[in-house]
């Protein structure tokens, strides 16, 4: 088990080194400069070319890529070249604390709403519990982050003035976001939650369970639930990723100082240091939670080896 | 200078929409209250506006963008400022208009007795050179750098390599420029290179402002943060949160102190939020968008808040005046006067003014004059119809380039349609991608054939508008335009002392390039905002960085 462990963390090695290398060529191959911006007012070509210069983006891009792997082994994330002068791990340390705080929240909303539910609505099947369950998770699904926010903007910020809904800093401010964040994976989850715990409830083991007279309560609990969860631990996995390196949407709409809103706007900015810094955070956080999945698979279910 | 546009995604803004229904039903009482109080100012007063987002940087050798200098301009002064209502150069820091000297080449600015940076210590000439000498610094790797290159020697030294060249033709090169500003006591003088009546305004803008040198070394890289970010205007930044606000107090030491005690400036990307943040009193100004029109006008206390003002910007149908079919005037001039510019601002655009020349409202130069390219379909056949046989020939298939978005191809399936129905010419849509575009348009090489552009106004001059984009001396190959009779006539009007004389000569070039349809002129674009009861005298200029903006403003008590 432990040598598993530490096999797989070797692994990230590795891929951590593609996934800068392919995000680096594509970053670069992209046409456009970090330093023109707009085109009603372009910088003069030679401004341009002497700004490349300076910040080392004139270079062959094989040197560029070299230069930087090097400063990243030796921990330098390199300057924003959109925020001038900021290191790239100033701005992402100021906003990773304000954005895994909302994903954590948004996630353990999730589970504890989606759990039950998927349970219960598999459980009275076709009952009308079921279908406002199946309704909720519908709504949840297919409704984006965004418009739901703006609805909640309207009803609970301006309408009746019970939230704060601009800025970052109470518990009150994070109570929207959170729920909008967690509504997406929250609805997703439910219906995985129903449909493994559907499937599990018909299986011969249960019926072996309930004919050897145990209580239907330890029935569900102790043996349908246990096998039902695995496949919705599998989901949590990247939906925590997806959570904790947050939403551009939600970030930029509740005004919430975290760097899911870098994902996107480092990509148009051309800003190719925080570009790489972003990818490679997320997909080591992808990385780690996909093996803690692992490993929580092979707690659950024993036919699984995780050596 | 350079403007970010927010973007507001056409579906929530249709939700706003659903939304404010929402509320109407649901608000309960009077909604919020816009009791203006007495009309006397608050000596406490609060401003709270919106700026968007994060300034990519504040500093004043290095920003280039609107919100930046929005910044830079509230905590520092430079050595003149613009006039609210002309736009023309007046004294800031500096005590009067400069001596000029006889060949115009030399401009000589003393400053007011008595100047002092916000901490209490003296401003002196030096400080003044200091911040000058931080803008041609190729070290400083700013973006405007080039607004300096009048300065002699600026121009060399900035275009150097600060890491590879020879330290010692470094040194010699900033000695060089450095000797071209002279200190004499509090006078400050400027050696040109060429006569410059525009540098006058060129002294105005935030590039020269008097950056402290203890200060720059003192906070290193974190300069621009607010423990020595020390400035001498009317306001001191006490407070910046990054991604979330900068908060301004008034400045004791600055010698017109501001009228309001705190401004806070807050970073809402989105506009749909601002909007619900405005109507929740939580911006006391909110600037309007085209999507916003109909909420605004279903609402009699919206509606009394809207304040309408200049923008900066002119945008235009540009024609690749070095390909077929536009290398014939004929085709140009057909172009240009073959689309319904009011229909363009009522139907599609919203938010903006019809224009027939190149240079804004707002801006010296403004021509409301020049109507050559007014809607005129018999006018456009006939020039059509004189068109040579390759231009002819080349209408047939014609591409109309654009940076892909929803909204942008709204705008440019209009001009396509005005054409098929008034000339007759199938245009085909051509988008490709922002970043793209940026680059098509850049180099004379790749540019368009037919395209939409604009251009905004740095400061309050013709040289601006006409000699940096249509001249052949042009910062980049914007339209291919080439006569010689206009580069004549700016490059004239450029060097000009006489003002009247030097508006005339301008005057006759815009006329020339509407009238040889360079570029066909489609708006000014326009500033509308909504403003709460409360707040009085906030003044909406081009520029919007004038002393006056920022001392003038006050608010009353809010209830």
């Amino acid at each position: 088990m432990l040598r598993y462990v530490i096999r797989r963390l070797l692994l990230i090695i590795p891929t951590m080194f593609f996934v800068a290398l392919i995000t680096f060529s594509l970053a670069h191959l992209a046409p456009g400069s970090p330093f023109d911006k707009n085109p009603n007012r372009p910088l003069p070509e030679e401004t341009i070319a002497r700004l490349e210069r300076y910040f080392g983006v004139d270079k062959p891009i094989p040197e560029q890529f070299v230069i930087y792997v090097g400063n990243l082994l030796r921990g330098d994330l390199g300057n924003s070249f959109v925020q001038r002068g900021r290191p790239v791990s100033e701005i992402i340390g100021q906003g990773i604390g304000v954005t895994a705080q909302l994903g954590v929240q948004a996630l353990l909303l999730a589970l504890a709403f989606s759990i039950p539910l998927g349970i219960i609505s598999a459980l009275k099947q076709n009952t009308p519990l079921d279908y406002f369950s199946l309704l909720i998770a519908t709504i949840g699904t297919t409704i984006p982050g965004f418009v739901t926010a703006i609805f909640l903007i309207y009803i609970f910020g301006v309408s009746f003035h019970l939230l704060p809904f601009v800025g970052w800093g109470t518990w009150q401010h994070s109570i929207m976001p959170t729920f909008v964040l967690a509504l997406g994976p929250g609805a997703f989850l439910t219906r995985i939650t129903r449909a493994s715990m559907l499937e599990a409830i018909r299986q011969d083991y249960v019926r072996t369970a309930r004919s050897k007279g145990l209580r239907e309560q330890s029935v569900i609990v102790g043996h349908a639930l246990k096998n039902a969860l695995i496949p919705v631990a599998t989901i949590i996995g990247p939906a925590t990723a997806g959570l904790i390196t947050g939403s551009f949407i939600i970030e930029s709409l509740f005004n919430v100082p975290g760097i899911g809103r870098f994902y996107v706007l480092s990509i148009n900015g051309r800003d190719y240091p925080m570009i790489m810094s972003t990818t490679l955070l997320y997909a080591f956080i992808i990385m780690i939670a996909n093996l803690t999945v692992d490993i929580v698979y092979g707690a659950l279910d024993p036919r699984i080896k995780v050596s | 200078m350079t403007q970010t546009r927010s973007r507001i995604w056409p579906l929530l803004s249709l939700l706003t929409l659903v939304g404010l229904v929402v509320s109407a039903c649901t608000q309960q009482g009077g909604g919020p209250s816009t009791g203006g109080g007495a009309g006397a100012a608050d000596p406490n007063g609060e401003l709270v506006t919106n700026m968007g987002t994060e300034p990519a940087t504040i500093d004043p050798q290095v920003e280039s963008f609107v919100q930046e200098i929005g910044v830079t301009m509230k905590v520092y002064e430079a050595l003149m400022t613009f006039d609210l209502k002309t736009g023309k150069p007046i004294p800031a820091a500096a005590k009067d208009m400069p001596k000029v000297s006889s060949d115009g080449k030399s401009y000589t600015y003393t400053l007011r007795d008595g100047l002092k940076y916000s901490d209490g210590k003296a401003l002196s000439a030096n400080d003044f050179k200091y911040g000058w000498q931080r803008l041609c610094d190729p070290a400083t790797a700013g973006e405007y750098a080039f607004t300096g290159y009048i300065v002699a020697g600026c121009e060399a030294w900035n275009s150097m390599d600060p890491k590879k060249d020879d330290p010692a033709k470094l040194a010699a090169a900033k000695k060089t420029f450095l000797d071209s500003i002279t200190i004499s006591g509090n006078d400050i003088s400027f050696k040109l290179t060429d006569p410059a009546p525009y540098f006058n305004a060129i002294a105005g803008l935030w590039v020269g402002v008097p950056t402290r040198e203890d200060q720059v070394t003192k906070g290193g890289d974190k300069w621009t943060e607010p423990a020595t970010y020390i400035g001498n205007g009317p306001f001191i930044m006490s407070e910046w949160k990054h991604q979330e606000k900068i908060v301004y107090t008034r400045n004791p030491n600055y010698r017109n102190p501001a009228k309001l005690a705190k401004w806070t400036s807050v970073m809402i990307n989105e506009g749909a939020v601002a909007f619900a943040a405005y109507r929740n009193n939580e911006l006391d100004i909110y600037p309007v968008a085209a999507e916003d029109l109909r909420t605004i006008d279903g609402d009699a206390d919206l509606k009394k808040q809207v304040v309408d003002g200049p923008g900066s910007c002119t945008f235009y149908v540009g024609f690749n005046n070095k390909k077929d079919p536009f290398t014939d005037k004929n085709v140009r001039v057909a172009f240009a006067k073959s689309f319904d510019r009011d229909a363009y601002i009522n139907d599609v655009q919203k938010i903006g003014k019809p224009a027939t020349s190149f240079i804004s409202p707002g801006i010296p130069g403004y021509d409301s004059g020049d109507t050559f390219q007014k809607f005129d379909v018999a006018a456009a056949k006939a020039a059509l119809a004189q068109a040579s046989p390759a231009a002819t020939a080349a209408l047939a298939n014609l591409k109309l380039t654009y940076s892909s978005s929803a909204r942008n191809k709204t705008r440019l399936e209009w001009f396509q349609n005005q054409w098929k129905t008034n000339l007759g010419v199938n245009a085909t849509l051509d988008p490709v991608d922002s970043t793209t575009f940026t680059q098509l348009v850049k180099k004379p090489e790749t540019l368009p054939v037919l395209f939409l552009l604009g251009w905004c106004a740095d400061y309050y001059d013709q040289q601006d508008w006409l000699t940096t984009v249509f001249s052949s001396k042009a910062s980049s190959g914007r339209v291919g335009y080439t006569s010689k009779q206009f580069d004549d006539l700016v490059f004239a009007a450029d060097k000009e002392p006489d003002p009247k004389k030097r508006d005339d000569m301008y005057q006759q070039a815009s006329r020339l390039l509407s009238s040889d349809a360079a570029a066909a002129f489609i708006y000014y674009d326009a500033t509308k905002i909504l403003q709460k009861p409360w707040v009085k005298d906030y003044s909406i200029t081009a520029l919007g960085f004038e002393g006056q903006h920022w001392t003038d403003v006050y608010v009353t008590k809010k209830s």
